[in-house]
């Protein structure tokens, strides 16, 4: 058997270097759409709004000119097979290859041209073997070329590594300056992340500071506390939920793991086949291999499955929970609120902090003289100052409601206050509801009762006595209430719950969704316990209802006519039969203030995108219905993309779009825009105010200089944050018949970021985005199939 | 130098399982086992892989490697850093691991007070000239409890197929049995050890008296360390260089400990806060979770249970707060073992986590924040 020797583009082999062998293109490198937009040919930039100065944490990469990498094919005769021989073979020349190399196997890159264009060499093997290398040119890569890219991103991750930093999946952290927290037995580490990546006008490093929370215990300690939380009976359950989909460290290597599954049949005591075929158990092995003493025999063993091929192990790994280490936050703890305070004081770092610590990171680079020997090695520098531009603060938008029209403050980007006591646009009579509480939470829901009376007559809202209804706190008691007593003529039920326990309010949630489709709303008793707050928390729950029962609350004003916005996101779900849940949700009229929702499950194995083109057949009908036309535009915001995903969403999504709209007729071809939203982007803009740096304004529109020249692409910042960096969301628009100038777009996505009814202020993303994620989360979390299409025209999962 | 490709090459017929390379860390693994030393040298280190398996040998604190070539050691030294794990759970020992990069044939102070000195598949690289002293700097100077020296038996090298002359192109000799033997006996009368000869890889069965594969001698110092005599006499010169340098986070360093004892004190804290605010919620509150309460698994409701029987040690609110003895903290088995004395505990977190005003109790906020939506 011979290992392939095949010339290859060098991408894939490159990447095999990186650790863990990824082949995954995480940068979206080499998708092109820009090219296939003729309206954004010229110019891709806005021109609206006010210029705002504005610092960004990105780094030019200078390169001595016409730098260029040289690929060189490396092949033995007689074959060599095992890669150390190989580089071992090779480099016994290093006076004639140099000193810098990068080589994994079959290629070879070197900073210099060697004199001759295939260079013969000679080795002998140990065992005195003579073999002959033949190294040959196969490319000389400029710098802008992805290999020459993807490179520059391999050699600077060898430099963090150099710097001493940790690896932990895709970043580097520095384990010598922890972060404790004690009351939640977490550790959270300082690190970075970085990419280096061709931008607009040069090429940029991009480095920001991340966080990793890692947790002081093991996975036992955890299914400990666990036990002692829940009991036996759900022992195993809330494990499977808890830890599932985590990421563990071990105690005696270097790798993370996911966990997938638990195996509650086997323990220490059980064995394993070794890649010799010998069997031998886990405690044997951990004491030999490691000397590590397993103390509780008892404990049932992880199950973590191997993505690909590693050596000759494949298909999953047993692994100790006494062994690993948690790693990040579970749903859970992302949930607690307490938490999340706490952690927040040291990972939300204000604009100057977070521009320091990045600044830490590229002096350690320049101080370090191993680390400069490297850069200079491959003829590499880089701009040790970040660079600056300017950006635009478009104009702030109207709100109206009921004829009154407002500004907000732009500070901060809310207009709570404003629009208090107004009517609101479509106010949902009450007339018929139950409300459902515990004995113990009587007095709360008679004061919930009494605070909605106060607040609703000024929204418009008529809302009649309830039927109050007490129940037993068990959750079929619930159940038995609901299905003896909502009819349907029922507009809403309210369920007031006394603890936070998941199960109670996905039973609520599926049978109300699914089999009997009620809007509901529940509340915890908690929440309603404070006296001094109970007024704000009755106004959000009434106007919280009446989006649920199909109500409007506020509008911007919508220049373009005929239009149906979409927005979509997907949710993973990791524990149960790892399905995806894509939801999906158009705009219903003119003033984009109803929406149409639904969702597609997807279980293994099968497309979301034929789920999503059925989703947009029906909207399509939906909006025909409403309007007795069908839109000319339509726009498609698309969240949920991850990283390296884009190329398929291009080539096979966009596609069905179009396949779908041709579908609805020969004589309907509406113009079409898709564009990409990205919650979760490197890139961090500061506004140089008064010397300092504080967060961009609401409204600020970045085009130029950190965008990529191969997308029409933009970032907007449209939310605003009260400690920290605010993050700014990145458009790409993909596809695009509008014909509307780049201004128009950016414009019409921040107005969008204005619609959101579960909070009056503006948001990260647009509104349907917003929705799909909160109804793909609903159904992901708690439903677990689609809800039921009656309740489609309203907002039911707020 | 690559000892396991090569050796790889040969077991394909005389299949030594586990492979050879395997077998001789196996020994100096059970070397290291019996007479527990804290600081161990390894000679020759090349890849490191052996001081990679050693840095789990709970009773090693100092781990040192030596060799001539710095590149290969340089290849894989980051293993021998401390993992994410090592930081998050900080354990007992202290373990430093130094590389240094330099001749077995030169003195460095840096290699003076080791227990245990390893030599694996070392000699037979070495020139006449530098052999010729490496019995001065390994006996005589560093002078360990015990030094273990491996080599490749002549003997065997003809059940070895594909073995011309040596086993290795970079071997600059190969001894049989009598060879070694003779070098190591006098090498031990002359520096006062004792030898012991043994070997990993053992001959078919019929071929008993070829020897071992491996021929292993292991030298123990006859008189106890006389110390300052031989080290003081001479002052020498650092001529290694330190490539590569990993101290692993430990309890024994007041910083960490303080950390861990900190994090387990305000983690009981809450733990036996979050029980007595629950017992006060009123008991009926949630009949499916009371039910079902089998504290098999349950280690920390039975400890309480027994605790509280005891006077002064029971939690109790006033007011907003949430009083926690630390006498009944101190209890706990990790706390305890942690700090050792109630002292200790008190001294370590002191300023660093909020106690009543007499300072017996830890004081926490019985305060529910509340989450909007």
């Amino acid at each position: 058997k011979t290992i392939g020797l095949q010339v290859s583009s060098g991408l894939q082999d490159l990447s095999l270097r990186d650790r863990g062998g990824r082949r995954r293109d995480f940068h979206d490198l080499g998708v092109n759409t820009r090219q296939a937009m003729v309206h954004v040919q010229e110019s891709k930039t806005g021109l609206s709004g006010r210029m705002i100065k504005l610092t960004t944490n990105h780094f030019r990469l200078t390169s001595r000119p016409q730098w260029a990498l040289y690929q060189y094919h490396v092949g033995y005769s007689p074959e060599m097979e095992a890669r150390r021989l190989r580089s071992a073979l090779l480099f016994q020349h290093e006076e004639q290859i140099g000193k810098t190399h990068a080589f994994d196997g079959s290629i070879l890159f070197l900073p210099k041209k060697l004199e001759n264009k295939v260079t013969e060499l000679f080795s002998r093997t140990r065992n005195g073997e003579d073999v002959k290398i033949t190294v040959t040119l196969t490319n000389e890569l400029p710098p802008t070329s992805p290999t020459c890219l993807q490179f520059y991103n391999i050699i600077f991750r060898r430099l963090l590594k150099m710097l001493n930093l940790q690896q932990i999946g895709r970043n580097y952290y520095n384990p010598s300056d922890p972060v404790s927290i004690p009351n939640h037995r977490l550790m959270v580490w300082l690190g970075f992340t970085s990419s280096i990546l061709q931008y607009e006008e040069s090429i940029m490093l991009c480095a920001d500071v991340s966080h990793k929370v890692l947790r002081g215990e093991t996975v036992l300690d955890t299914m400990h506390s666990l036990h002692s939380q829940v009991g036996e009976e759900r022992f195993r359950d809330t494990c499977a939920k808890e830890l599932i989909g985590l990421i563990v460290l071990t105690k005696y290597n270097n790798r993370t793991y996911r966990i997938d599954d638990i195996d509650w049949d086997n323990n220490p005591k059980g064995t394993f086949r070794k890649s010799d075929g010998s069997e031998m158990s886990f405690v044997e092995y951990y004491r030999k291999q490691y000397n590590i003493e397993i103390s509780d025999w008892m404990q049932p063993v992880l199950i973590s499955q191997m993505k690909r091929k590693r050596g000759n192990i494949q298909g999953s790994v047993a692994l100790i929970p006494e062994l690993c280490s948690l790693t990040g936050l579970t749903d859970k703890m992302r949930n607690d609120f307490n938490m999340m305070k706490d952690l927040a004081i040291h990972t939300r770092l204000p604009p100057e902090q977070r521009q320091r610590e990045i600044g830490r990171l590229l002096n350690y680079i320049q101080k370090d003289d191993n680390v400069q020997k490297e850069l200079r090695n491959w003829g590499l520098s880089f701009d040790y100052k970040s660079v600056s531009f300017t950006g635009r603060v478009v104009q702030g938008e109207k709100i109206f409601q009921s004829g009154n029209m407002f500004d907000y403050n732009p500070q901060f980007a809310d207009w709570t206050k404003e629009t208090r006591g107004v009517p609101l646009i479509r106010a949902v009579p009450v007339d018929n509801w139950l409300l459902i509480y515990t004995r113990r939470n009587y007095d709360v829901a008679n004061t919930l009762l009494q605070s909605l009376f106060k607040v609703t007559p000024s929204m418009g809202i008529r809302m009649s006595k309830p039927n109050m209804i007490e129940v037993d706190d068990r959750t079929e008691a619930y159940l038995r209430v609901l299905q003896q007593r909502v009819t349907p003529d029922t507009n809403i039920v309210v369920c007031i719950l006394s603890s936070s326990r998941k199960d109670k309010y996905d039973a609520i949630k599926k049978y109300l969704c699914t089999d009997c489709p009620i809007p509901s709303q529940c509340v915890l008793a908690r929440t309603l316990s404070k006296p001094q707050t109970i007024m704000t928390v009755a106004t959000k729950i009434a106007l919280q209802m009446n989006c649920k029962m199909g109500g409007e609350l506020w509008s911007v004003e919508i220049p373009l006519k005929q239009v149906m916005i979409v927005g979509i996101d997907c949710y993973h779900d990791t524990v149960s039969g790892r399905q995806s849940i894509a939801g999906f949700v158009a705009s219903l009229n003119q003033t984009v203030t109803r929406w149409f929702s639904r969702c597609v499950v997807q279980s293994r194995g099968q497309e979301l995108v034929d789920g999503i083109k059925a989703c947009l057949q029906t909207a399509l009908r939906n909006w025909f219905k409403w309007n007795k036309c069908l839109p000319s535009r339509i726009f498609v915001y698309r969240d949920g993309v991850g990283d390296g995903q884009l190329n398929a969403l291009v080539n096979y999504e966009v596609p069905q779009f179009l396949d779908c709209l041709k579908s609805i007729g020969t004589d309907y071809s509406p113009r079409l825009t898709v564009i990409v939203v990205k919650k979760r982007v490197g890139a961090r803009f500061f506004a140089e105010i008064g010397g300092g740096l504080k967060n961009p304004p609401p409204g600020t529109v970045v085009d130029t200089m950190v965008t990529r020249p191969e997308w029409y692409d933009f970032f907007i910042v449209s939310q605003t944050v009260k400690n920290g960096c605010v993050a700014p969301t990145h458009y790409n628009v993909i596809y695009d018949t509008s014909q509307l100038k780049p201004d128009h777009i950016q414009r019409l996505t921040y107005k969008l970021c204005h619609m959101y009814y579960n909070w009056s202020g503006i948001i990260r993303v647009p509104a349907p985005c917003q929705y799909a994620h909160k109804l793909a989360f609903l159904v992901g979390q708690s439903i677990h199939r689609e809800p039921n299409l009656l309740l489609s025209d309203r907002l039911y999962y707020l | 130098m690559d000892k396991n490709l090569q050796e790889e090459e040969f077991t394909q017929i005389i299949k030594f399982k586990p492979s050879l390379n395997k077998q001789r860390h196996q020994f100096v693994r059970d070397l290291v086992e019996k007479y527990k030393p804290k600081k161990v040298a390894d000679l020759g280190c090349a890849d490191c892989s052996l001081l990679r398996m050693l840095k789990f040998c709970s009773c090693i604190e100092v781990l040192a490697g030596l060799d001539i070539c710095a590149s290969v050691m340089k290849e894989k030294m980051h293993t021998l850093s401390p993992l994410p794990v090592d930081y998050l759970q900080p354990s007992e020992r202290s373990l430093t691991v130094t590389l240094h990069h330099g001749s077995v044939a030169h003195k460095d102070p840096c290699m003076l007070g080791f227990d245990l000195v390893t030599c694996i598949e070392l000699i037979e690289h070495l020139e006449e000239s530098e052999l010729k002293k490496f019995p001065e700097v390994v006996f005589g100077f560093m002078a360990p409890s015990i030094v273990v020296i491996s080599t490749p038996n002549s003997e065997f090298n003809p059940l070895l197929p594909g073995v011309m002359l040596y086993r290795h192109p970079d071997h600059k000799f190969e001894w049989n049995q009598a060879q070694f033997q003779s070098w190591a006996l006098e090498t031990a009368r002359c520096y006062d050890y004792s030898v012991e000869f043994t070997g990993v890889g053992r001959p078919p069965a019929g071929m008993e008296k070829v020897g071992f594969c491996t021929q292993i001698g292991v030298f123990v110092r006859k008189s106890p360390r006389t110390g300052e005599s031989v080290q003081s006499e001479k002052p020498t010169e650092a001529v290694y260089k330190t490539v590569f340098k990993a101290v692993y986070p430990s309890l024994k360093d007041e910083k960490y400990l303080q950390t861990a004892v900190i994090s387990e004190v305000i983690f009981t804290a809450q733990i036996i806060k979050h029980r007595l605010m629950s017992k006060r919620e009123e008991y009926g509150d949630d009949p499916e979770r009371k039910s079902k309460f089998q504290p098999s698994m349950d280690c920390f409701s039975d400890y309480l249970g027994k605790l509280v029987i005891e006077k002064n040690m029971e939690p109790f609110v006033n007011g907003n707060e949430v009083y926690i003895p630390l006498a009944t903290i101190f209890s706990f088995p990790k706390v305890n073992r942690l700090c050792g004395t109630f002292e200790k505990l008190c001294k370590l977190i002191a300023g660093k986590v909020t106690l009543s005003s007499d300072g017996s109790a830890v004081m926490l906020n019985t305060e529910y924040e509340n989450e909007e939506n």
